[in-house]
């Protein structure tokens, strides 16, 4: 899946650490899925969505 | 900025568990030391070492637990899929390993001699490469 996390991140002037402190997650977890190597769970992509205040297809769409 | 996301985790956990890991790892291979060269010098008897083999295992058990608990609580699902990873590579490497070394040997071709340890320390060392492979996989 690709995802539009970092510019999401960058927007607020968030750090990967910054990000992963507000998701409860660990750094390695954001840098993988920001670069797309790593796709999450439904309930910490609910997470992401819900922190962004966008709707999960919004940040995460399929590779075409 | 709105935010209903989770309480930040941190993993210092994994550090003591690791030096904790090395610990009783280090209890254990010593403890075996112990009953070998007590068995040579005849003391403690049977019994005494029977109890020095116990005591010095015990360490690994109380990791173990830990070990449990800080993968089901305290690792992220990334964490957890790593480590989950790397435990899948080591069983599922041993086992063709273990067969092919048991054949070779059955087989009468020569084979490493193994001792023990070498057989608690192999999967340990294939799980932390294969978690050092899924980290890598995943950065």
């Amino acid at each position: 899946m690709k995802n539009v996390l970092a510019a999401l991140r960058g927007e607020r002037g968030w750090s990967q650490g910054d990000l992963a402190d507000r998701l409860g997650v660990s750094r390695q977890t954001v840098n993988a899925l920001e670069r797309g190597k790593y796709d999450p769970s439904l309930p910490l992509a609910f997470r992401i969505a819900r922190l962004f205040q966008r709707r999960i297809e919004e940040i995460f769409a399929l590779d075409e | 900025m709105h935010s209903e996301a989770a309480p930040a985790k941190h993993h210092p956990q994994g550090a003591s568990l690791y030096r904790l890991y090395v610990l009783a790892l280090a209890a254990a291979v010593g403890g075996n030391l112990l009953i070998r060269l007590g068995d040579r010098a005849g003391w403690p008897s049977q019994a005494g070492q029977a109890l020095l083999a116990v005591l010095t295992a015990l360490p690994l058990f109380a990791a173990a637990v830990l070990f449990w608990r800080l993968l089901r609580r305290d690792l992220d699902e990334l964490l957890q899929r790593i480590v989950l990873e790397g435990l899948a590579f080591a069983l599922v490497i041993w086992v063709p390993l273990a067969a092919l070394y048991i054949n070779l040997h059955t087989a009468g071709v020569w084979t490493p001699r193994l001792d023990a340890p070498d057989l608690v320390m192999a999967p340990a060392l294939l799980a932390a490469i294969g978690m050092a492979v899924a980290s890598r996989r995943y950065s």
